[in-house]
């Protein structure tokens, strides 16, 4: 159980674009795990109060800055093993020396990444306030994301110099909310710090992170930032467009505006911005009076969609939900990644023999797959990587198995995380507790949104082959059939009836190629029909 | 009597020369149709200079009689008492006076309701109305957390102005027949002074009418107040009377002044699609609030909005769109008088205030000056003349003494005048008279405010403590996922007395109540706390600010709700 929260903390930290010094209250098991300051990385000043090396207490992690430690992470595999109280784990070599200068005692609070889709926060309060002292594991700013609201705990000890993002205010992941001193001594330069540098900045070191957001931030005092600025040549921006343009960092001056007398609408921002138009807060649907008998009149005034047939007559209209509407944002999103198919025929009878044996043991078919595809995905980790930006491989260093579940009106994709290391037994119960949380609707983002591989069956219903899409932000999907029974002549010309199912995996092309996901399918047949690897 | 009111709205004599810091002070139209007023004082104050009447009994003869303190002759009037102004004032004052056996007149120009049911707080209301819902059905969060669903909510702007409209039509008729039903003459007409105690009234191009009465109150209102340099075509540069009537939904709005009337338009706007730029001519948006208040209420209502905002700026000219040309605002640095931006929107609306509708009431004839178009008065709502003096028989309430520009403040005052020509001394207690601004969620409040208090404390030598309570804390708010909100109690420690209270949260306006009637009656602290509130309801929110208040005095032993009642 512990390595498995270890991982759980590892991807809260990794799903972040930028250091984050602060933990968010995901799971309670988290935070009362004793592991949890295993988290807490970079107190530079603990440098010099760093006791020697001792064997138990060795924490050399505590030297590294939150800077190097995704890149570091990541490079190094997951350690395996934790002791229970003391953690000797991970070792950042390279980084270390390198961090040793960073000598400053004041850090910011960056907006936390709180779920994978989420691209910013609204502060809903401060917890505390400017110049309260805080202790480590106190709850500072409760944040909302796209889909909750969060506690967010610091992991320092300090004083709440400065507030940099006020509370009903949003801020992209990854910005400066609040300045922590050390002392009281340092609180005046955390505040000079602090009005230098708008929400919308980001971090002054050198950040190892992929995110590539076109960041022009305009350097206005935070609270005159929502007044205009007094630019010399005249950009007209409506009050809404220059919020979506802050907080999407888009530099005004770049855009050119299409509405009314040149000027820049909230849809430009969106459009030079490039993301899909907010879902809420959009300004309601003028309906246009019903006028049949005056056709001329081209009354039809916002932005019209584009020209739909006109409703069957009878039919209903029911919006998504917000699980269905996350869905039709992620399959739409797909659309920009360039995929391919490689289907592969696996024998399956072993399997299915070993299923019987294991079944009594609360065993299911997802875990075998699961376990299947994830000892596969070991072998070729280039199958287990993603894309994030068009120019990189990200190689995940945790095999974490998504499987598609169709709940009650909707689609989530449970993770099994760490599907490679946990045992045949402990993944099938955590997927069962998975399922339990998911119809109950009480899965934490990191517990659907960690996936770096999916598998989505549909064998059960007799479905004997089909095309799954490639779900945002993972390289390859399986698409498992059903087994049938088929015949088989095999190279001496005996005919003979195995099970036989198809697997149909989607896997993006930019860094998967044809041969990659072959090799792959090789072993993951080899293992399905060799099972018994699987129960080791 | 002096008082400091909760909202800077004191005496016109204090008012800033610059025609745009005016609207912070006058920019205050709340309405109520509250046929008794919340406060009343008495004093022991002698009414020797008046009239005083021995007979409460007044029959239906045409000419009455009463005696004149100034001259003591006896001498007939057509009426007790004429009160010019058919507006919410005009109208609590008629009924009172009925009510107190006097025959009434009350000439009215225009239309009955005056500003506030024709073209202000009631049509006003209604789009309020609609805009709470619009917000709350595109709230996906807050219906999400609901457990409702629903799919993108529209509107019929003609359908929204046509409620609005209904509403006002509504009222009006209300009010025109109570007063019909009690028996208050309502004489059609521009009314004006011609004498002490004689009025003539007509429409224009018809011969006038005389008509004499004991006592005369003006009660003639006031008119939306627009700075110079700003051309309203009614149009694209409007005023409240022409935004209240929703003639088009611009898709950007320029609202000059932050204050009630802007602040509420802003919430309509916004809910119906607009975009909003504010044009403050102080330093800080909502001028006049508590600031704590203001603070929560700018996180509210502005910042999380398709709203931004130029402060410390005058809007000093200010042209409709015309010739393919959109509005243009030229912004002027209210400090160093400098030429600072130009704002190219779709429509402005001039929301800095009301000034006094006084022109043509004949106040020459008897020696009055207005100030700045304001009748002086005293506390008692006596006019007072150029030389200073009180001009016997002739009192005036509402906006057009500019005492307290709120409606239910000028039906308060009528009411105080009647109480005193009825020969009872009354002196309205304006500090208990409460506000309210209708935005979602609304903002109310009643006597002072913090600084002020502190203010006030610190010249006259007592304490100041304050109490807070969250609606985050409120059953009933919670249930309704409306838990964003603050009521402040500001209050003398030693001695439990009420100074000011300020809610901001759902129903506000609702809440205040519990407040201002304390203060009106005097009632403390540790005695208001033993009151039982209905559970779960939002009132439990000034429950708990009362009880978490910790006062020094105990409990007064006679307090009424202490008694025990017997089943």
């Amino acid at each position: 159980m512990q390595t498995e929260l270890v991982a759980q903390q590892f991807l809260v930290f990794s799903a972040a674009p930028s250091p984050i010094p602060l933990l968010y209250s995901l799971h309670p098991a988290i935070l009362h795990s004793p592991l949890k300051s295993f988290a807490f990385f970079c107190c530079p000043q603990f440098l010099t109060s760093i006791p020697p090396p001792s064997k138990k207490m060795d924490s050399p992690f505590l030297s590294n800055t939150t800077l190097s430690f995704s890149s570091s992470f990541s490079s190094s595999p997951l350690p395996h093993l934790f002791p229970s109280v003391s953690f000797s784990p991970v070792r950042f070599k390279s980084t270390q020396r390198r961090i040793l200068t960073v000598r400053s005692k004041i850090r910011e609070i960056f907006m936390p990444a709180l779920s994978s889709t989420m691209t910013e926060g609204k502060i809903v309060s401060w917890v505390k306030s400017e110049g309260d002292v805080l202790s480590k594991g106190e709850s500072v700013v409760v944040v909302e994301s796209d889909k909750a609201d969060m506690d967010v705990e610091t992991f320092y000890d300090g004083i709440l110099a400065a507030i940099v993002v006020g509370e009903g205010e949003t801020a992209p992941v990854g910005a400066a909310i609040g300045i922590l001193a050390e002392t009281e001594d340092e609180i005046a330069e955390a505040k000079a710090k602090a009005t230098s540098k708008p929400g919308a900045s980001t971090p002054s070191a050198p950040a190892p992170t992929a995110a590539s957001t076109p960041a022009h931030p305009k350097s206005t005092p935070a609270n005159a930032a929502q007044t205009v600025a007094e630019g010399r040549r005249k950009t007209v921006v409506t009050p809404y467009a220059k919020k979506l343009a802050k907080q999407h960092k888009v530099d005004i001056e770049s855009v050119v505006g299409t509405g009314p007398y040149g000027r820049i609408t909230p849809e430009d921002i969106v459009a030079a911005a490039g993301i899909s138009p907010s879902k809420t807060n959009e300004g309601p649907a003028v309906v246009v009076e019903a006028r049949p008998a005056a056709p001329t009149k081209a009354t039809v005034v916002s932005s019209a969609p584009p020209i739909l047939p006109p409703p069957v007559p009878g039919s209903t209209t029911v919006p998504f939900t917000t699980m269905q509407a996350a869905v039709s944002k992620n399959m739409v999103e797909s659309l920009s990644v360039p995929t391919f198919r490689v289907g592969y025929p696996v024998t399956t009878d072993a399997l299915d023999a070993l299923y019987e044996k294991v079944k009594p043991k609360g065993v299911t078919m997802t875990a075998l797959l699961a376990k299947a595809a994830a000892m596969a995905l070991v072998q070729h980790p280039v199958v287990n990587s993603s894309c994030k930006d068009g120019k990189s491989f990200t190689y995940n260093s945790n095999v974490n198995i998504a499987v598609a579940v169709a709940i009650n009106g909707g689609l989530i994709t449970p993770v099994l995380q760490d599907a490679d290391k946990l045992d045949l037994y402990l993944l099938s119960q955590k997927w069962k507790e998975l399922v339990e949380k998911a119809r109950a609707k009480q899965l934490q983002p990191q517990e659907y949104n960690s996936g770096t591989f999916t598998l989505s069956n549909l064998g059960m219903f007799g479905v004997d082959k089909f095309d799954a899409i490639l779900p945002p932000g993972q390289g390859g999907i399986m698409a498992v059939g059903a087994s049938k029974p088929t015949v088989v002549a095999d190279a001496d010309g005996f005919f003979s009836v195995k099970k036989k199912m198809l697997v149909n995996v989607t896997a993006d092309h930019r860094i998967i190629y044809g041969a990659d996901l072959a090799a792959f399918l090789q072993t993951f047949s080899k293992i399905v029909e060799n099972p018994e690897s699987l129960t080791l | 009597m002096h008082y400091s009111p909760a909202l800077s709205f004191s005496q016109p004599t204090s008012l800033p020369t610059t025609n745009y810091a005016f609207h912070s002070h006058v920019d205050l139209r709340f309405c109520g149709l509250r046929r008794q007023p919340s406060g009343f004082s008495f004093s022991t104050h002698s009414a020797s200079t008046r009239v005083s009447l021995s007979t409460p009994a007044r029959g239906h003869s045409n000419k009455i009689s009463a005696s004149s303190g100034n001259n003591g002759t006896p001498k007939s009037f057509d009426y007790d008492l004429i009160i010019i102004g058919a507006g919410v004032g005009g109208h609590g004052a008629a009924l009172h006076a009925v009510e107190k056996g006097l025959k009434t007149a009350i000439i009215e120009g225009d239309v009955v309701g005056g500003t506030c049911v024709n073209r202000g707080c009631v049509p006003s209301k209604a789009l309020l109305a609609v805009s709470g819902r619009m917000r709350e059905l595109q709230n996906e969060h807050h219906m999400k957390a609901l457990g409702l669903q629903v799919s993108a909510a529209g509107y019929d702007r003609q359908a929204v102005a046509d409620h609005a409209n209904n509403l006002a039509s509504k009222i009006r008729s209300n009010l025109t027949n109570s007063m019909k039903a009690l028996g208050v003459d309502i004489l059609t007409g521009f009314g004006t002074i011609v004498g002490p105690q004689k009025v003539k009234y007509g429409k224009v191009g018809f011969t006038d009418t005389t008509v004499t009465a004991k006592d005369i109150i003006i009660a003639t209102g006031s008119v939306p107040f627009v700075p110079k340099g700003i051309e309203v075509d009614g149009k694209t540069v409007i005023t409240s009377d022409h935004a209240l009537k929703l003639e088009f939904v611009p898709d950007w709005v320029a609202i000059v002044g932050s204050g009630y009337i802007g602040l509420e338009f802003s919430d309509v706007y916004t809910a119906l699609g607009s975009e909003v730029t504010f044009i403050e001519a102080l330093d800080q948006l909502m001028p006049g609030f508590d600031p704590e208040i203001g603070k929560l209420a700018q996180r509210v209502l502005i910042n999380p909005r398709k709203i931004d905002y130029h402060t410390g700026v005058f809007a000093t000219k200010i042209t409709p769109a015309r010739d393919g040309k959109p509005v243009i605002i030229e912004l002027t640095d209210a400090k160093t008088k400098e030429h600072k931006d130009t704002l190219e929107v779709d429509a402005a609306l001039i929301a800095t205030g009301r000034a006094p509708f006084t022109n043509g009431l004949g106040l020459e004839n008897i020696n009055v000056a207005t100030q700045r178009g304001f009748v002086p008065v005293d506390g008692r709502m006596r006019v007072i003349d150029a030389n200073g003096n009180l001009v016997p028989h002739l009192y005036c309430i509402g906006d057009a003494n500019g005492k307290m520009m709120l409606a239910h403040a000028a039906s308060a005052q009528g009411i105080s005048v009647v109480e005193q020509v009825t020969g009872r001394d009354h002196v309205l207690n304006h500090p208990s008279v409460p506000a309210a601004c209708f935005t979602h969620p609304e903002i109310s409040m009643v006597g002072l405010t913090e600084p002020q208090a502190r203010e006030k404390a610190e010249k006259e030598g007592f304490e100041v403590s304050i109490a807070k309570t969250s609606f985050k804390a409120n059953t009933k708010a919670l249930a309704e996922n409306e838990g964003e909100g603050l009521a402040k109690l500001i209050y003398n420690p030693d001695n439990g007395e009420i100074l000011g209270v300020h809610i901001f949260g759902l129903h506000a306006a609702d809440l205040i109540h519990e407040a201002s009637n304390a203060m009106a009656l005097g009632t403390r602290i540790q005695d208001i706390k033993f009151a039982v509130h209905a559970h779960p309801t939002l009132s439990e929110v000034l429950d708990e600010l009362f009880k978490s208040a910790k006062v020094k005095a105990p409990a007064s032993t006679s307090s009424p709700v202490s008694e025990p009642v017997s089943a």
